[in-house]
């Protein structure tokens, strides 16, 4: 299980226009295990996690989640694959704001085509416990503090027991006591379900959290950042 | 339709602003469908009362109930023809009638039947025809609107002729004017006679009698209705076209339907237009669907469901009101008419509308990329 990213190379824009987000970059993660992006604005953070997580094709490269190697799939294929094997957290919660708490985890399973069955709401609720959010299971987006709506997005994450989480800078928008109860409740949380977590973040104090860092400059990994922080 | 129905309950204002203007389009619709009804109805339901399944003209380039006039025999060469079940010459002669006081009774259109023939229409107060001197059937219309009862003359202008009502049948209009039901000795007299009748003591020559204004026929499917046309010089139209031949019938028809039309193109275009803002507003969380596994498909299914619930809805509302309004327009006796099917058939055209004019969001929803939602402010 885990991850596999091999010699990724991702162009963006073309003629005068092109640059080269991610340049050759490898590395991998296993179940369970949380690395953190680290990298300055346009580094290509974001778009090593949309190459991961099957929202742009690379230019050349393989990423590979599980036994499934993504470079090989088509949309739907990978539109299928989010929904089964990818849990995101975006940087802003991107709650839906006509749904509740507990709605926004149960639209993972409307999405799979299923009826919710009692186990759903179960699994459900029990993730809105694991992230101390189950008293706020009837309220809408626009009724959640900032921390909040970022608890209920990764418990949303969780809830179709993905192999691997995309986390995209998830304390920008907190301030820092919040951000870091945030990054320890991801990194209990990817522990506990044996999730492979990608983390990208621009805040090195958070860093402790994570079981591994890396460095993005340029699109490139700065070989002598990849380090493991504990 | 989890999301579909998450987002009517949540967007209500939007969605009941845009039932509302729904509902008034489907209001106009049905009250618009109930006027054609009503006006066909007023316009030619004599010609729809007739047991026929067509009408030969005299030939002309334009023919019409007015400039017809077709001798015996034509009716008689028809009668011979092969394919024809039954025939039957009718007059028809446009006048304005009074009363013996001389109150007007508006215009009225004689039609000249021969007694007990397929053409007599069935009455429902009084008796039916008998001789030529026995007295008129006359159209519901005429018996509301001037209150003409059984018994009662009618005075014909110009030509003096006496009518006593023995008869009222349904509401059998043509052009928008009752049909009196004349014997057609009596109504060849009224038209071709001198006014006021024969002298006394004279009797009028054979020859007015050879007269009628159309030839009504029973005709199988197989008739040679072409080669019979020009033996006797008559053109012969199918009962659908006959109506085309009254007066006013073809432009109001197409005016109302013209204005349905619009309507529906109006409503296409509306529903069009919300879907669009519609989904252009919803684009940052269209993508965050599709970024967590969310299909096209599934996103389409669930906006045409949106899509029908709102012109269900909508729909069924409006059409209710109108209804609701048409029954007392019938009832106050208006060229009204509601009818089930043609009700049926202008609601749901405005749902299929509706639903094609929701469609245009199928392109926007497909062309939206999940990548956005990774975007850092929306
Ligand atoms: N659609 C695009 N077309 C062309 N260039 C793009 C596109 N998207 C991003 N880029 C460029 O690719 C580079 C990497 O962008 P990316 O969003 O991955 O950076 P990042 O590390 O996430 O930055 P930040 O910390 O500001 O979020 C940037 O230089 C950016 O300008
Ligand atoms: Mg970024």
């Amino acid at each position: 299980m885990g991850l596999q990213v091999k010699d990724v190379v991702l162009e963006l824009g073309d003629g005068d226009q092109k640059i080269t987000a991610l340049d050759h970059v490898s590395f991998g993660i296993a179940a369970g295990e949380l690395l953190a992006v680290l990298g300055p604005s346009g580094a290509g953070k974001s778009s090593l996690l949309a190459v991961c997580g099957g929202l742009r094709h690379p230019t050349s490269g393989t990423v590979v989640i599980g036994d499934k190697e993504l470079t090989a799939m088509h949309d739907s294929q990978l539109t299928r694959l989010r929904l089964k094997s990818i849990g995101f957290v975006f940087q802003q919660s991107n709650l839906i704001s006509s749904l509740t708490s507990l709605d926004q985890l149960m639209l993972m399973v409307h999405l799979g085509g299923h009826r919710p069955t009692k186990a759903d709401r179960d699994h459900a609720m029990s993730l809105l416990r694991s992230v101390d959010m189950a008293h706020r299971a009837n309220r809408l987006p626009d009724q959640l503090s900032g921390g909040e709506r970022q608890r209920i997005g990764i418990a949303r994450a969780l809830m179709t027991k993905p192999s691997l989480l995309l986390v995209d800078e998830p304390t920008s928008m907190l301030d820092r006591v919040r951000g870091r109860q945030i990054v320890e409740l991801l990194s209990e949380q990817c522990h506990q379900h044996q999730v492979a977590a990608v983390m990208v973040t621009h805040d090195r104090s958070m860093l402790d959290a994570a079981d591994r860092s890396l460095h993005i400059v340029d699109g490139r990994i700065q070989e002598a950042a990849v380090s493991a922080t504990n | 339709m989890f999301l579909a129905l998450r987002d009517l309950a949540f967007a209500k204002g939007r969605f009941l602003l845009m039932s509302m203007i729904i509902a008034l389009v489907a209001f106009l619709m049905t009250l618009l469908s109930g006027l054609a009804s009503g006006l066909i109805k007023n316009n030619i339901s004599g010609l729809m009362a007739l047991d026929v399944t067509h009408l030969a003209f005299e030939y002309n380039d334009r023919p019409n109930y007015r400039n017809s006039m077709v001798e015996r025999e034509m009716w008689e060469g028809w009668r011979d023809a092969e394919g024809v079940l039954a025939v039957e010459p009718l007059g028809h002669t446009l006048f304005t009638a009074r009363t013996p006081e001389g109150l007007p009774l508006d215009d009225v259109v004689l039609w000249g039947v021969e007694p007990g023939s397929f053409l007599e229409p069935e009455v429902t107060f009084g008796e039916s025809l008998k001789g030529p001197d026995d007295g008129v059937i006359i159209s519901a219309l005429l018996a509301n609107k001037h209150d003409v009862k059984l018994g009662d003359m009618i005075v014909l202008d110009r030509v003096l002729t006496k009518l006593t009502v023995i008869g009222i049948t349904d509401e059998q209009n043509i052009g928008h004017v009752p049909v009196i039901y004349t014997p057609m000795r009596k109504w060849q007299e009224a038209t071709y006679g001198p006014p006021g009748g024969p002298a006394p003591g004279e009797s009028l020559p054979d020859i007015l009698f050879d007269y009628a204004s159309v030839i009504a026929l029973k005709l199988t499917p197989d008739a040679d209705i072409e080669s019979v046309d020009i033996e006797w010089g008559t053109v012969t139209m199918d009962k659908q076209l006959a109506y085309e031949a009254s007066l006013g019938y073809k432009e109001e028809v197409q005016t109302v339907q013209m204005i349905q039309g619009f309507m529906v193109v109006i409503s296409a275009l509306v529903i069009g237009a919300f879907f669009t803002i519609w989904t252009i507003q919803r684009t940052q969380e269209i993508g965050l669907v599709k970024a967590l596994g969310g299909s096209s498909a599934y996103l389409l299914r669930d906006t045409m469901a949106q899509a029908l619930i709102l012109m269900l809805l909508a729909v069924g509302i409006g059409t209710f009101f109108a209804v609701w309004l048409g029954l007392s327009l019938e009832e106050s006796g208006k060229p009204f008419m509601l009818v089930r099917d043609n009700i049926a058939g202008s609601s749901g055209l405005l749902i299929v509308a509706g639903l094609i004019g929701s469609m245009v969001s199928v392109r926007l929803i497909a062309r939206i990329d999940p990548i956005i939602a990774l975007g850092r402010t929306r």
